[in-house]
């Protein structure tokens, strides 16, 4: 595996501007995508290095072109994907969410599935590039939609681990430490800008 | 000076394309436990015993106690010695562990006394050479041995036998297996079981599972052991996983109960991984799994950071940490199946240094497990080693004179168990009315490398195969009796001889393993009983002889020719 090189997209930067509490909707036609609390701020990239700019740009283009509406919020009390993930699920209207971790973990979630349960799960951070995060919009988007699109196929890589599971740790450690506990989700508006 | 900022000399470029540039490597963070084994913020050793009761641990009051602590200061450490043996200077013992002198029952009578903090106040002394100098001594079983992975990465049955027969020929003396889909499991199994007798009467099987389901193929007599049972050395990791050490005590006795062979497992960087090290080094943390185990009563422990190896292996010192823990457990007395079973480094060099530890000194299993199939096919997420080092891992045994527990066969002999495998694993499915295996597999099973070369399975077929194993209580005796029917007298006979063990509860001995005559070879009767040069296990003899040979050898008598 290589690190994708961003040259067209590195001057990319995204913020997350908040809009205010983060509320459950009714339109049933959305899939909230929830970000940990440290996405896009401390970090800015995934553990190899996709911007976050690219990683929001590339899930909402893949629920948009399903012809559905995105809606992304930032939980502060948690860095458990699955709990990020759920706690999406029980905001969005359609009941579907896709979590977000810093280093780039992702999980599609649906509001009445167990917490530790999941619709996907894609564990391995190093392996999920730019294309992988369009599908998973892409297909929490026909979730959403009432549909059963094929799972986004997974890769596996075992020199994963020598490479990159130390720097996992380190990234989950740090957003560990990005906590604010007892703070709610948040709406945010993410606007991507050219540097 | 001259230089440009964006030029790169040709050399830098050629050592940033060697393959260990592709590894990870993290600085320390002691504050977190992302530190192996020299930290300020591991507690200091203290003991204090009143009334036969332990009420203070390595600085904290029995009051204060977490149940890791209360655990081990009520199960493992010995209250009679403890205030003696914390009170010898921790040189002094880390000295005698050297010193081919000092005798291993000398040392496991201090070790059982020992804290913690102050077991790791050590082998903090102790540098690597110090540590498998160490490691020689106090392992528990005189003969050193080596356990293999055996997976599928189609959980096809028929390459699971072939190459557990190969590998149980190739001298590994345990196999283990587990599954992409858990539900081929008793399939897979079986076919495990079935092979290894072919290839070796007495290899003993285990296939990692979630718990119950691992228990229950182990109670049927599918298994021989079981190996994947995790502890954790901080009590919110424990807790995550809805787990205690009681509980896990509880699963133990499980398999005690029916006579079955088990060990525990964990490792360095677990629990920092997870988030959860309470601010404590890898190896204190490790130390205090070890304990724990000890305490639970089981007599062995798969450590060696196993499946977290990226951790400790990215951080200073982190391998000297490994092979630490590898040290306290058989110190402490365990069975210690020492790790290098799980991919570690794009370099060869790293992981041939990474493996020199154990394989040196020696250990009950050097490796847990070497992938006895193509790292592609390795269902454990890759091994240290795999096929295509058997050559290279036989060379380094004939060169440094050392006992690896593997030994070079030739072909014919080879494939020749390969395809009995097959056969009798087709003629038990047939016996047990499970989707048919064809000639066609067979023969793609005696010359196979990975599970690509074989003929696809019905899969969804399989899995109802699979179910009905589980739901008509098919058990280690329906095997034998179908190998027996089918004309596969003499695997029928390994396998029964395997299942008594399990009535005189043999292989519940520290480190037992089974011979080719069926022996139990264990702690017991097999004692380490090194004492310095001259003594112990020597690699010599007939066994020498053996390991003398190699895939192509020069005639001394014929230089025109080859021996193999």
């Amino acid at each position: 595996m290589s690190a994708p090189t961003a040259a067209s997209t590195s001057e990319r930067t995204l913020t997350l501007k908040e809009v205010g509490p983060a509320k459950r909707a009714s339109r049933p036609d959305e899939v909230v995508v929830a970000v940990s609390p440290a996405f896009s701020d401390p970090f800015t990239k995934t553990i190899v290095d996709v911007p976050h700019a690219e990683v929001i740009r590339q899930i909402l283009a893949g629920i948009e072109e399903q012809g559905v509406h995105a809606r992304v919020i930032k939980v502060w009390d948690t860095a458990d994907l699955a709990a990020v993930a759920h706690t999406g699920a029980r905001l969005s209207g359609s009941g579907i969410s896709i979590g977000l971790l810093s280093r780039g973990t992702a999980m599609i979630h649906q509001r009445d599935l167990p917490r530790l349960s999941n619709l996907e799960l894609f564990p391995q951070s190093p392996l999920l590039d730019a294309e992988v995060f369009r599908r998973i919009g892409s297909n929490a988007a026909q979730y959403a939609k009432g549909e059963s699109p094929a799972p986004v196929p997974t890769r596996n890589d075992q020199m994963a681990r020598p490479r990159w599971q130390a720097k996992a740790a380190l990234l989950h450690l740090k957003e560990f430490e990005c906590i604010v506990a007892g703070r709610k989700p948040v709406e945010v508006e993410p606007v991507i800008s050219r540097a | 000076m001259t230089t440009t900022e964006n030029r790169r000399s040709r050399r830098t470029e050629i050592l940033e394309d060697r393959p260990v540039n592709l590894d990870g490597f993290v600085e320390e963070w002691p504050e977190k436990g992302l530190v192996a084994m020299e930290s300020d913020f591991d507690p200091q050793p203290s003991v204090r015993v009143e009334g036969g009761r332990i009420v203070e641990l390595d600085g904290r009051a029995r009051a204060d106690f977490d149940f890791m602590d209360t655990f081990i200061a009520d199960h493992a450490i010995d209250v009679e010695t403890a205030e003696e043996v914390n009170a010898i200077p921790s040189v002094e013992i880390a000295r005698a562990l050297v010193d081919p002198r000092a005798s291993r029952d000398e040392l496991t009578r201090i070790g059982r006394g020992l804290t913690p903090a102050k077991i790791l106040d050590v082998v903090k002394l102790m540098n690597v050479v110090e540590i498998m100098m160490a490691m020689q001594k106090m392992r528990a079983r005189r003969t050193p041995a080596n356990q293999a992975h055996s997976t599928s990465a189609k959980d096809n049955p028929i390459q699971v036998a072939a190459d557990a027969a190969e590998g149980a020929l190739r001298g590994f003396a345990e196999l283990e297996t587990t599954l992409g889909v858990v539900r081929y499991a008793p399939l897979v199994a079986i076919a495990l079981q079935v092979g290894g007798q072919v290839g070796r009467g007495g290899v003993l099987t285990q296939c990692a599972l979630e718990e119950a389901t691992e228990l229950e193929l182990g109670m049927r007599g599918i298994t021989a052991y079981a190996e994947t049972i995790s502890v954790y050395g901080t009590e919110s990791v424990f807790v995550d996983g809805d787990d205690t050490p009681w509980s896990k005590a509880f699963l133990a006795s499980a398999y005690a109960s029916r006579g079955i062979k088990m060990r525990f497992t964990s490792g360095t960087g677990s629990e920092v991984q997870m988030g959860n090290a309470e601010g404590r080094s890898m190896l204190y943390l490790e130390i205090r799994c070890i304990l724990m185990a000890k305490g639970a009563g089981v007599q062995g422990l798969q450590n060696g950071s196993i499946s977290c190896i990226g951790v400790p292996g990215a951080v200073p010192g982190g391998i000297r940490a490994v092979a630490a823990e590898n040290l306290v457990a058989s110190w402490m007395d365990l069975e210690c199946a020492s790790g290098n079973d799980q991919s570690f480094s794009h370099s060869a060099m790293r992981r041939t240094a990474r493996l020199l530890p154990q394989m040196l000194p020696g250990t009950d299993f050097v490796c847990s497990g070497y992938s006895a199939v193509p790292n592609a096919d390795n269902m454990f997420a890759g091994s240290n080693l795999d096929t295509e080092d058997f050559d290279d891992w036989n060379t380094i045994q004939r060169d440094l004179q050392v006992d690896g527990g593997l030994r070079h066969v030739r072909e014919p002999e080879i494939l020749q168990v390969r395809e009995k495998a097959a056969r009798a694993l087709q003629a038990v499915f047939a016996e047990l009315d499970l989707p048919r295996i064809t000639d066609e597999e067979v023969e793609a099973a005696v010359y196979a490398n990975g599970s690509g070369d074989y003929p696809e399975r019905d899969v969804l077929e399989d899995l109802k195969g699979a179910q009905s194993v589980m739901d008509r209580g098919v058990t280690g005796l329906d095997l034998v009796k179908a190998l027996e029917r089918s004309g596969f007298h003499d695997v029928a006979e390994n396998l029964l001889t395997v299942l008594r063990q399990r009535v005189s509860g043999d292989l519940l001995q520290t480190s037992a393993i089974l011979t080719d005559d069926f022996v139990p070879l264990s702690a017991i009767n097999d004692a380490n009983d090194y004492g310095g040069p001259g003594s112990g296990y020597r690699l010599q003899g007939e066994r020498w002889e053996q390991l003398k040979k190699l895939r192509h050898v020069t005639s001394a008598e014929d230089p025109e020719t080859e021996v193999s």
